[in-house]
C-alpha cells in the first residue's frame, strides 16, 4: 500500500524561507521599469563599495583596538563598580542603532556637549559629525563594548591551572600575554572582526543619518535610496545581488571560523593574574579604562538625559508608536522562535536519527545566511509579490514582523538549537526505548529543557525588533509609526529634547527585554 | 625534610589546619575523600594559598615568604598542564626558561628527559596531537627538568585507565630513583601507590588525620574510611 509521508516541519520551513527569498529576488529582477546593466551603475557602485569597505574596515580596526584594550584592562583589574561596567558592556548588543545616532548628535553634534564644553573655554569648534567621524564614532560606540565582552568571555575561560603554572614559572607580563592572553585572543579575533566588519558593512541607520550625503552610502543605504527616492527596482536588484554575494561569502567564512576551542573550567575568583601587580601595566590599564570611559560613558549617559523630557513626549503619538512597536516586536519574536524551533528540530533529526551531519549543517547554516540578505531588497521583492495578490497599503503590517522575524532568526536559533540537541543526546535513546514519540516526546522530554531557552530567544528577538530602524524607514508614515521611526522623525527635525526622551523609552524596553533574556538563558547555569 | 607545622587556612565554608613532615627523597602518597583538603595542601606548599599562621619549611628554608616562582617546587595538575599553542619541547622548556630562549645544553637536557619518559621524537608535536597519558608524561618531564627538588603531583593520573595509571606511577618511582627529589602525590586509588610510596598520609576535613607507611595506613582503623573515600571519588 502506498503511504504518503509528510515532510518534517523543519524541511517545510527551510523550503519556505528559500522560496520567499528567491521569489522576492525574482520579483525584483523581473519588474517592468527599466533594468539597468551592471555596467551602467558601475561608477556609482564602485563609490558605494569603496565607502562601505573603507568605513567598515576603519570601524572594525578602531572597535578591536578599544575593545581588546578594555577587555585586557578589565580582566586584570578589580575596582568598585566593575560588575556594573561588565553588565553595561553586554547591553550594547541590543542598543538600537538609531539611539546610537541620537547619542552621537547629543555629544558630538554642533550644539552637543563637546561643543558646549569647548565654547565654555572660549573655543569655537568647526568639527562636523557628518561623514566618517560620526559614522566611526557610532560604530565604535556600539561595537567596542561588544568586542570587549566577547574577548572577556574568552579570557575568563583560561584554565586556572595555566594561571598557577604562570605564577609558578614566574612569567613576566609579556610572557603572560604571549602564552595565555594572546592564544585566546588569536582564536577569537577572526570571528569577532569578521562579525564586526559584516555589521558595519551592512550598516543602515547610522550611515543614513550620519553619512551626510549620497557620496557616503553603504550598499544597504544605496538600496534604500534606490527604492524610496528613485523607485529603481533594477538598480535595487543589482545592488542587492552584490551585497548578497559579499555578505554570504563573509557569513560562510564566519560560520566556520566562529567556533571556540573547548577549554577547561576555571574558578576565576580563586586565581590571581601574576601580571596584575606590574606597575607599568597598571598605568596602561588606567589610561585605557579612562579613554574607554571618556568615549563610551558620555554617549551612554546622553540617552539618560531623556528622563527630564519624558513628560513632554507622553502623548497619543508616543502611545500609538509604543503599541505598534510592541505588536510588531512580539509578532517578529514569535515568527523567529517558531522558525528556529522547526529548523533546529530538523537539524537534530538529521544529525542524531538519520546520521546525516552534512544536511544537519545546512539547517544550522540557513539562519546565518539571513544575515547576508539585504532586508530592503527582500522587502521590496516581497512587496511586489504581495501587491499582485492583495492590498499593498497593508503590506507594512505583514512585511515588518516577517522581515524582523527573519532578521532575529539567527539569534533565536542559537538559543534553541543547542538545547534541543542536548536533550536528544541525553534522553533520546531512553525515549525511543520507552516508545515515547511525537507529542508525548515534545511535552515530556523537549519542553522542560526548551521552555527557558525559548523564552530567552523570544525576549531577545523582541528586544532586537523593538529597537530596529530598518524596514520601517520604507513603510513608516502617518499610517504606520514605530518608536524608532518617531525618534528618526524628531532627529530629522532637530527636536533633540523629544528625541532623547523617545530614545530613553526605546533603550529601557530593549534593555529590559534583553535582561529578561539573559536571566532566562543563564537560569540553569 | 618538608616540615608543615600548624598551617592554618580559613575560608567561609572550609577550615584547614595541616601538620606534616616528609623526609627528603621520599615519595609520599596523599589520600583522602574528595573535598577533604588534599589539593589545598599541595596549593599551600606551592604558594597558591597562603596560611594565616604556622610554619612551612623545606630543607630548613622557610617557604612562606617566597613567591610561587621562587619556591623549590614544581607542580603537575590533573588537567591543563600544557599550553596548547606550544610544542612539547617548548612546554618542557618553560620549566627551565619562561622566555624559551634555550641554550644547546638545555635543549639536550629536554631531549634526554623526553627519552626518559618514553617520548623520544615527540618534541615538535603539539599537546592536541597526543593522548592523555602522553600529555601527563610531558608535564612530568617538565617538573623533572626544572631541577626543583620538591615535586607536587595533584591527581596527575586519575583521568587515565588503571593500567596506564599504574605505569605512570612506576615511571614516577623510576624518575625519583634517578634524581633525588621529594614527591607529594595526591591519588584516589591508594593501592596503585602502596608498593612504591615510602609514606602515605590520610587527609580529611582539612587535616592530616594519619601519616605513616602505606601498609600501616591501609591496615589501620582508618581502612573503612579510606575505602569509603575511594568508592565515592
Amino acid at each position: 500500500m502506498l503511504t504518503l509521508r509528510l515532510p518534517h516541519p523543519g524541511s517545510l520551513v527551510a523550503f519556505a524561507i528559500l522560496a520567499l527569498v528567491a521569489g522576492g529576488f525574482i520579483a525584483l529582477a523581473t519588474f517592468d521599469g527599466g533594468t539597468p546593466t551592471l555596467f551602467s551603475i558601475g561608477p556609482y557602485l564602485g563609490r558605494v563599495l569603496a565607502f562601505s569597505i573603507i568605513q567598515a574596515t576603519l570601524s572594525t580596526i578602531l572597535s578591536l583596538a578599544l575593545g581588546i584594550g578594555l577587555a585586557l584592562a578589565l580582566v586584570r583589574r578589580v575596582f568598585p563598580g566593575r560588575s556594573i561596567v561588565l553588565a553595561a558592556l553586554s547591553t550594547t548588543m541590543v542598543m538600537p542603532t538609531i539611539v546610537a545616532v541620537f547619542a552621537v548628535f547629543a555629544v558630538y553634534g554642533r550644539s552637543g556637549w563637546l561643543a558646549e564644553l569647548l565654547a565654555f573655554f572660549g573655543w569655537e569648534t568647526r568639527f562636523s559629525i557628518f561623514g566618517y567621524p560620526g559614522i566611526l564614532i557610532a560604530h565604535v560606540f556600539l561595537n567596542a563594548p561588544f568586542v570587549a565582552r566577547l574577548s572577556l568571555d574568552g579570557l575568563n575561560q583560561i584554565p586556572a591551572e595555566h594561571w598557577r603554572l604562570a605564577t609558578a614559572f614566574g612569567f613576566t607580563p609579556t610572557q603572560v600575554f604571549r602564552h595565555l592572553d594572546w592564544p585566546v585572543l588569536r582564536a577569537e579575533l577572526p570571528g569577532i572582526s569578521g562579525l564586526i566588519f559584516l555589521m558595519c558593512f551592512k550598516s543602515f541607520a547610522i550611515v543614513l543619518a550620519l553619512g551626510g550625503g549620497p557620496s557616503r552610502s553603504t550598499l544597504e543605504v544605496a538600496i534604500y535610496e534606490a527604492l524610496k527616492i528613485d523607485l529603481d527596482f533594477g538598480r535595487v536588484a543589482w545592488l542587492a545581488l552584490i551585497q548578497l554575494v559579499i555578505c554570504l561569502s563573509m557569513t560562510a567564512l564566519l560560520h566556520w571560523a566562529f567556533t571556540r576551542p573547548p577549554v577547561g573550567h576555571t574558578i576565576r575568583n580563586l586565581v590571581r593574574r601574576p601580571d596584575a601587580k606590574d606597575r607599568r601595566l597598571r598605568i596602561v590599564d588606567t589610561i585605557v579604562l579612562t579613554v574607554g570611559a571618556l568615549f563610551i560613558a558620555p554617549l551612554g549617559f546622553s540617552v539618560l538625559t531623556g528622563l527630564r523630557n519624558i513628560l513632554d513626549v507622553l502623548d497619543e503619538d508616543l502611545f500609538q508608536a509604543f503599541v505598534t512597536s510592541m505588536i510588531i516586536a512580539a509578532a517578529a519574536a514569535v515568527i523567529a522562535c517558531l522558525l528556529a524551533l522547526a529548523l533546529a528540530s530538523a537539524a537534530r533529526r538529521r544529525r542524531l536519527v538519520l546520521r546525516s551531519p552534512r544536511i544537519a549543517a545546512v539547517y544550522d547554516f540557513l539562519p546565518d545566511t539571513l544575515l547576508a540578505i539585504p532586508p530592503f531588497a527582500l522587502t521590496a521583492g516581497l512587496f511586489l509579490l504581495l501587491q499582485r495578490f492583495g492590498d499593498p497599503s497593508s503590506a507594512g503590517f505583514i512585511l515588518l514582523p516577517l522581515i524582523n522575524g527573519l532578521a532575529a532568526l539567527p539569534f533565536a536559533y542559537r538559543y534553541v538549537a543547542p538545547h534541543l540537541l542536548n536533550v536528544e543526546e541525553r534522553y533520546g535513546r531512553v525515549a525511543a526505548s520507552l516508545g515515547v514519540t511525537g507529542w508525548a516526546k515534545l511535552t515530556i522530554m523537549d519542553w522542560p529543557a526548551l521552555k527557558r531557552p525559548l523564552a530567552a530567544g523570544l525576549a531577545l528577538s523582541m528586544a532586537l525588533s523593538f529597537g530596529d530602524f530598518g524596514i520601517i524607514a520604507l513603510f513608516g508614515g502617518t499610517e504606520l509609526v514605530t518608536l524608532p521611526y518617531l525618534l528618526y522623525e524628531r532627529l530629522g527635525a532637530y527636536r533633540l529634547d523629544e528625541a532623547s526622551a523617545i530614545g530613553l523609552v526605546i533603550v529601557l524596553v530593549a534593555f529590559l527585554l534583553a535582561h529578561v533574556s539573559g536571566r532566562l538563558s543563564h537560569a540553569d547555569d | 625534610m618538608l616540615m608543615i607545622e600548624n598551617c592554618h587556612l580559613t575560608w567561609p565554608d572550609f577550615v584547614a589546619d595541616y601538620s606534616l613532615s616528609v623526609k627528603s627523597g621520599n615519595l609520599c602518597a596523599v589520600i583522602g575523600p574528595s573535598g577533604g583538603g588534599k589539593t589545598t595542601l599541595l596549593h599551600m606548599i606551592a604558594g597558591f594559598e597562603t596560611p594565616e599562621s604556622g610554619r612551612l619549611t623545606f630543607g630548613g628554608q622557610n617557604l612562606l615568604p617566597l613567591e610561587p616562582a621562587k619556591r623549590p617546587v614544581a607542580m603537575v595538575f590533573q588537567d591543563h598542564n600544557l599550553f596548547p599553542h606550544l610544542s612539547v619541547t617548548q612546554n618542557i622548556g618553560l620549566g627551565l626558561r619562561p622566555s624559551l630562549h634555550m641554550t644547546d645544553d638545555e635543549t639536550m637536557l629536554i631531549e634526554e628527559t623526553l627519552e626518559a619518559v618514553g617520548l623520544r621524537g615527540f618534541g615538535s608535536r603539539k599537546p592536541g596531537d597526543m593522548s592523555g597519558g602522553q600529555r601527563q608524561r610531558v608535564a612530568l618531564a617538565r617538573a623533572l627538568v626544572s631541577g626543583r627538588p620538591l615535586i607536587l603531583l595533584d591527581e596527575p593520573f586519575s583521568s587515565l585507565d588503571p593500567t596506564l595509571r599504574r605505569d605512570m606511577i612506576l615511571l614516577v618511582d623510576e624518575m625519583r630513583r634517578r634524581r633525588p627529589v621529594t614527591i607529594l602525590m595526591t591519588i584516589h586509588t591508594p593501592e596503585d601507590a602502596a608498593d612504591v610510596a615510602d609514606q602515605m598520609v590520610f587527609v580529611a576535613d582539612g587535616k592530616v588525620i594519619a601519616s605513616g607507611s602505606p601498609s600501616s595506613i591501609l591496615n589501620s582503623s582508618l581502612a573503612p574510611r579510606i575505602a569509603a573515600a575511594v568508592s565515592n571519588s
